[in-house]
């Protein structure tokens, strides 16, 4: 007879103990593999709206790199139909869309209210970004944009503005100069940033271009990847194919534009972590007084068991298969816990508020994440095996004769 | 008394034994020497608290002394690891118990094989030998029942029938009839002496039991924890 068969005899022996020690297995392993599936749902989130906005790879001015313009487009990509052409040749590309960063004062005559704006393509910045799904009222930018322009709805509030209505955007050319334009209200987009809505402007590259008197310059090329493709490959040929076209620039991954998904990813594991250290902790807590209670009881057990020859080795072996047998036990219910919170989870709807600075909340979705059931079993056993270890040792060092006494 | 042929299988020499109580220390086995021969049938007898017990855990190496040695078949028994003293024990020597001592949540059979599943023995052959030895005590009808729902003489059968598991040497038996009725006490010191006639086995009685007294081939009397007077019967 297997460690591993006596133990689950004695499990089975103690049912209430043993039942009740599984069932704080199976809650730390559930909370575990939800809370997993939960962070690694929202990092995929996370990671995707932020792909969606930044793109995979920004191709920008190498000067542009932790450096503030002092002037409009002063770091800027000249001729950016032939840095596009030769960035979108790329077999791994799958769009390139222009950006053209810039801040000015729109007016409606009545007032006038600072906004941030970029200049982009309208259809290909449609087709591969979200930015089309967060129009609440009017439509988004279509053909070449025209003189349309879209406002956040915190910009479009404070200017008392609606889609149709036109305003005048004043802003610095590149010499310095101040130029006006007048643009006509397309649609109304809500970017999910109470900040960010105050000061929302999109609109066509061409009209951009016009008002800052920029020409072909733009901010900077968003490169979007075919599905598959390697990040870090593409964005090698890319620098190197732009240097050959003659650009002094840098090719950016989408990580180290976006400081929010890794300083909220920190904030995920740390949380993560934390309650996992809790679970943890009660988990080996509570297993401990359990497999010590064991010892007690069964001390004269152990001592006729060592009396007929089971090694000291033998001894904590047995009570160390108890912990593990309890841990898996409690990981397979754990599991099936897991996969019915899920779905309950996934189909009731909860919405969860809005993170800070966000005006929408999100709907609760646990992924169903393998490495989170993977690495909770790995834990459970981990922990269980340490908690047991003590109460395992404490029982093969018991002297046989005190053992066989013991009443 | 020594061995009949060859050498003594367990001999003690100059053994002593003390236990603290509270602030004063009492001796439980004073300078006993002691010799058991293969195949001998022996009582090891004396009031409560003359040292019976403490002598036949030491002989056992289930404790060690504070002084003196004991050795098993010419091995110094005080030189042995935990572990060697383990592997001793499994193999050389058998255990019976006053409370029977069987694992609650094995059956007999596999009460009987768990000595022999340490020793590594293979499953068909465990089965084997514990079915020949709950036959030879009579529980061939019994192999899976669990000791639970054993009466006492069944009970100290499958001890008896473990200990005997790896084929030892000899069997130690700490008042083995102490918990049981006469006419089962008995039966099991008729089973402990034809098992001794048959496979050769030594048997270390400790006992009050006048009636395994007279049954013993030879009688150790304890008194104050050393040996006060060593016959044949």
């Amino acid at each position: 007879m297997s460690s591993f068969a006596l133990a689950w005899r004695n499990l089975v022996r103690q049912k209430r103990r043993s039942f009740l020690m599984i069932a704080v297995v199976t809650f730390g392993f559930a909370a575990f593999a939800l809370a997993g599936g939960f962070i690694a749902q929202s990092f995929e989130g996370l990671r995707e709206g932020t792909i969606k906005s930044v793109g995979d790879l920004q191709i920008v001015d190498r000067r542009a790199v932790g450096k503030a313009e002092e002037a409009t487009l002063e770091y800027g990509l000249p001729d950016a139909r032939r840095a596009r052409a030769l960035a979108g040749a790329d077999p791994d590309v799958a769009a390139v869309l222009p950006r053209i960063d810039f801040v000015g004062l729109m007016t409606t005559g009545a007032k006038s209210v600072p906004f941030l704006g970029v200049g982009v393509d309208p259809g290909p910045e449609a087709a591969a970004t979200l930015v089309p799904e967060l129009i609440v009222s009017g439509k988004y930018l279509s053909g070449d944009g025209g003189d349309g322009v879209v406002l956040g709805t915190g910009l479009a509030a404070a200017l008392n503005v609606k889609p149709g209505d036109r305003v005048t955007m004043m802003a610095t050319t590149p010499d310095g100069s101040l130029n006006a334009l007048d643009g006509i209200v397309t649609g109304l987009a809500d970017v999910r940033i109470k900040e960010l809505n105050d000061r929302y402007v999109a609109a066509g590259v061409g009209l951009v271009s016009r008002l800052l008197q920029s020409g072909d310059t733009v901010s900077k090329l968003v490169v979007f990847l075919k599905p598959g493709a390697n990040e870090d490959r593409a964005a090698e040929r890319l620098a190197k194919a732009m240097a050959a076209g003659g650009y002094p620039i840098v090719v950016r991954h989408w990580r180290e534009l976006a400081t929010f998904y890794e300083q909220v990813k920190l904030l995920y594991i740390g949380i993560f972590g934390f309650v996992g250290a809790v679970l943890v902790v009660i988990v080996i807590l509570s297993a401990a007084i359990v497999m010590t209670m064991a010892v007690t009881e069964r001390t004269r057990e152990i001592g006729t068991l060592r009396a007929i020859g089971t090694r000291p080795s033998g001894i904590r072996t047995m009570f160390l298969a108890e912990g593990v047998v309890i841990a898996l036990a409690g990981c397979v219910a754990g599991t099936v816990l897991a996969l019915v919170v899920r779905a309950a989870l996934n189909a009731s709807g909860i919405m969860l508020p809005p993170p800070p600075g966000a005006t929408h909340g999100m709907p609760i979705n646990v992924k169903l994440y393998p490495l989170a059931y993977g690495a909770g079993i790995l834990a459970m056993v981990l922990t269980m095996a340490i908690a047991s270890y003590f109460p395992a040792r404490r029982a093969a060092r018991l002297p046989i004769v005190e053992a066989l006494a013991h009443v | 008394m020594t061995a009949a042929t060859g050498g003594p299988l367990v001999e003690a020499r100059g053994l002593s034994r003390s236990y603290r109580l509270g602030e004063s220390v009492v001796p439980a086995v004073r300078d006993v020497s002691l010799s058991i021969a293969p195949g001998e049938f022996v009582a090891l007898r004396g009031p409560s608290g003359s040292g019976k017990t403490t002598l036949l855990n030491l002989l056992g190496l289930l404790d060690r002394p504070d002084e003196g040695t004991v050795r098993v078949e010419g091995r110094d028994g005080e030189a042995l690891t935990e572990e060697e003293r383990s592997d001793l024990r499994r193999d050389r020597f058998g255990f019976v118990f006053q409370t029977f001592n069987l694992i609650p949540v094995l059956s007999a059979e596999e009460n009987v094989a768990y000595p022999m599943a340490l020793a590594g023995a293979s499953a068909a052959r465990r089965q084997e030998r514990a079915r020949e030895l709950l036959a030879a005590v009579g529980l061939s009808v019994k192999l899976a029942v669990r000791p639970d729902l054993l009466s006492g003489g069944q009970r100290q059968r499958v001890a008896i029938a473990r200990a005997l598991a790896n084929a030892p040497s000899i069997v130690f038996a700490d008042e083995p009839t102490a918990n049981l009725d006469s006419h089962t006490a008995e039966e099991i010191l008729d089973l402990m002496r034809r098992l001794n006639a048959e496979r050769g086995v030594a048997f270390l009685f400790a006992t009050h039991d006048a009636l395994v007294v007279s049954r013993a081939r030879r009688v150790v009397t304890l008194h104050d924890g050393a040996i006060a007077s060593d016959a044949a019967s």
